[in-house]
């Protein structure tokens, strides 16, 4: 296996799949990429048995383009390592060359590494699907769709149903959830697909990031794929196959609070930075900002007892009765920080129930404020 | 804390067992051994003094009690009766000792009485002025409850613990300033409060078996025990500026059980589990506390003790949320791969709670 590739090209190629690999992997080869040249392209796998990713590298038709495949081949290499070597290389321009011991020897201006690998055969081999359903949507789409959702993803490993986005498909929507028992975020987007494609399934913590790291191109296709236990999104010349997570998403409809007593409309960018500034006296997670809802007014404060305090108005509409609620600031401001829109709508019901941020477009945040136990 | 103090290491003499021979009178002069059977599974929890010949010790296995001392008579420990016996001990010492007082366990204290002693100028003086006071507790102890106690008088916790210990049963021990360094030369390195077994054995290791020794050496004994040298080279000196620790704050709460046979049976360590979690989560309401550590303790049949903790992001309140992290610290590092002879659950980084995140309701 030979091939010459722009150093540039095939830094992009191995940082795109490098973060799955575990630097604590089981087995050796899942510390490696799976690197196959065919003479149509040059394609990057790695994987950790829950997530594959892989990336394809194309070969074009000009003369002296980017990648030129001179033996075609396959062999895994440490993923990591050769990322390392690559980023430090001195000239534009490497060649690579596999003998069949699965060293690579590497060439680039004036340095040279040799690098022993592992058997390509070694690699686990991608997972199967069965029953498959396909759904085509744009990039954009789920791009923005994550955006405002997967910030409120748990992290508690003791509930693991919730260490994952609940992504359905019903009714020509796709509706994405995630949840962390404090707070919840929703979005819905349009997307076309026969009914019977109806599905839900809990996609991963590690594989929303990784995807979110692939989504770039708003414009493009995506197509994602549904399996019994796993889920497949195809874009441009990359693959994610991730395991689902298995288990019951707890019923999120019944926590969305019906009609609200008041509401104000937030300018988001002003609301995020006094948030902000006041939350700076608000340090742990034990501490809540608090805000004060007078006529035309609300402020925002913060005190802990070992700092001191912090106060900050806004003028805003309200004609509702003075009321004073705190959240953690934290869960406050997440949303306003991954939200484009300009104005936000907070909906209140009293000091004990939960705030509920909306946007113009589909999309609700259930908060929960934080009480003085008494 | 430093300047001159008289502190009672008060320590009641094998007191499960001489609550039973007490309450017994058939059983005074035998051998009494309160704790499982020897049959069934259990230790040692207590031993009378004549039990202690034959080799008894409390937390031996009954088994092997049995085996030492065929004749003696084991009782079943009857927890709230010692529970009822320590409250009413306690109470007489804070009667007749009004200051600060740490209960270290049901039969052990400290107490500090320097306020209620006469103005003396030597430190030797002001100690040997509390012995009445101590012997008063004795008598009162003996009389009202029919036990008996030995306390120890000396400048610091360390000193009156060591005094107690040095002459039991109904000893009455003091430890003058003066003379402290020399009273501890002979005693092991082991009779230093914090010194374990592992340290123990690094000291003797390195050639220092008495506290003697500790005092003698040049060497600097951070290459040792780290950083706690200095403090260890103090306390061989039988200097110690511990405060009591009087009990208004509770650093940690725990609870564990023993099995009366091994057990890897998921069903009954998941109830046993939820029975220790509600008990603890009961006590954090108790008081109006939260949790940021959840730790769980696992002993094997061979006695291998393991224990594994981890730190919540939230601080814990209530016992569903506490048994959740507490199946899951054994899931995640395979605790139960073979039966289980003991299980234990415990809190710490006990805090106040002031403000409360409420949650959704997700079902």
């Amino acid at each position: 296996m030979k091939f010459r590739i722009s150093k540039e090209k095939l830094l992009e190629g191995l940082q795109q799949v490098q973060n799955v690999v575990s630097s604590r992997a089981t087995l050796p080869v899942l510390s490696n990429v799976l690197i196959e040249a065919e003479s149509s392209g040059l394609r990057f796998t790695t994987t950790d048995l829950d997530i594959v990713v892989s990336g394809r590298i194309a070969v074009t038709e000009e003369p002296d383009g980017p990648l030129e495949i001179m033996e075609t081949g396959s062999v895994t290499l440490p993923a990591r390592r050769l990322a390392a070597i690559v980023r430090e290389l001195p000239a534009s321009e490497v060649t690579v060359t596999v003998d069949s011991e699965n060293t690579a020897a590497i060439r680039c201006g004036n340095s040279f590494f040799k690098i022993l690998g592992l058997p390509a055969e070694d690699f686990p081999p991608p997972p199967k699907f069965e029953d498959v359903k396909e759904f085509i949507l744009t990039q954009k789409t789920l791009r923005d769709a994550l955006k405002k959702t997967a910030y409120a993803i748990s992290t508690d490993e003791t509930r693991y149903v919730l260490n994952g986005i609940y992504c359905q498909f019903k009714e020509n929507k796709m509706t994405l959830v995630a949840t962390d028992g404090r707070r919840l975020a929703m979005t819905e987007a349009e997307v076309e697909f026969p009914e019977s494609n109806e599905a839900a399934v809990i996609v991963p913590t590690k594989a929303v990031s990784e995807l979110q790291r692939l989504l770039k191109d708003d414009q493009g296709q995506l197509v994602i794929r549904i399996g019994a236990r796993q889920i497949a999104f195809e874009l441009n010349q990359s693959l994610l196959v991730s395991k689902l997570i298995e288990g019951n998403y707890p019923n999120f409809r019944q926590v969305i609070p019906g009609a609200a007593n008041e509401r104000v409309t937030l300018e988001r960018e002003a609301f995020l930075q006094a948030a902000q500034r006041v939350s700076l006296l608000a340090p742990d997670k034990s501490n809540s900002v608090k805000l004060h809802f007078t006529k035309d007014n609300i402020e925002i404060t913060a005190n802990s007892a070992d700092i001191g305090e912090a106060r900050e108005s806004i003028a805003v509409k309200y004609n509702g009765p003075n009321m004073a609620i705190a959240f953690n600031p934290e869960y406050l401001v997440a949303p306003f920080r991954n939200l484009d829109a300009d104005e936000i709508f907070l909906d209140l019901i009293d000091e004990v129930s939960p705030g509920v941020i909306k946007i113009a477009s589909p999309f609700l945040y259930v908060l929960m404020p934080m009480r003085v136990s008494q | 804390m430093s300047g001159r103090r008289v502190i009672f290491h008060l320590d009641m003499d094998a007191f499960y067992a001489s609550v039973e021979q007490r309450d017994n009178p058939e059983w005074r002069g035998l051998p009494v051994i309160v704790g499982g059977s020897p049959e069934w599974r259990g230790v040692v929890c207590a031993a009378s003094y004549e039990a202690r010949k034959f080799g008894v010790h409390s937390a031996m296995p009954s088994i092997t009690a049995g085996r030492l001392c065929p004749k003696g008579i084991f009782v079943r420990p009857r927890m709230d009766t010692y529970r009822t016996e320590s409250e009413a001990i306690m109470g007489i010492v804070q009667r007749l000792a009004p200051g600060p007082m740490q209960q270290v366990s049901v039969d052990e204290a400290y107490v500090e009485v320097t306020a209620q002693l006469p103005e003396m100028e030597n430190h030797d003086d002001l100690l040997e002025s509390a012995r009445p006071l101590a012997r008063e507790i004795k008598d009162a102890i003996r009389t009202e409850r029919g036990l008996t106690a030995t306390i120890g008088i000396a400048p610091n916790k360390f000193l009156a613990k060591i005094a107690s210990s040095s002459f039991k049963p109904d000893g009455l021990t003091l430890v003058p300033e003066t003379g402290k360094a020399e009273f501890l030369r002979a005693l092991p390195v082991g009779a230093i409060h914090g010194v374990g077994r592992v340290t123990e054995a690094a000291l003797q290791q390195a050639g220092f078996h008495t506290i003697a020794d500790l005092q003698d050496t040049g060497t600097d004994l951070r290459s040792l025990v780290g950083s706690w040298g200095p403090e260890l080279k103090r306390m061989a000196f039988g200097n110690d500026d511990r405060p009591l620790d009087t009990g208004d704050e509770i650093k940690s709460i725990s609870t564990e059980n023993t099995f009366p046979r091994d057990t890897a049976d998921r069903a009954v360590l998941r109830a046993c589990l939820r029975e220790q979690a509600a008990e603890l989560g009961e006590k954090l309401a108790r008081h109006r506390l939260s949790a940021g550590t959840v730790q769980v303790k696992v002993r094997y049949g061979d006695f291998t003790t393991l224990t594994r903790q981890f730190s919540v992001e939230e601080p814990l309140e209530e016992a569903a949320a506490i048994y959740r992290f507490a199946c899951w610290l054994l899931a995640r590092h395979e605790l139960v791969n073979r039966p289980l002879r003991l299980l234990g659950l415990g809190l710490s980084a006990l805090q106040e709670i002031t403000l409360r995140q409420l949650r959704l309701e997700l079902k």
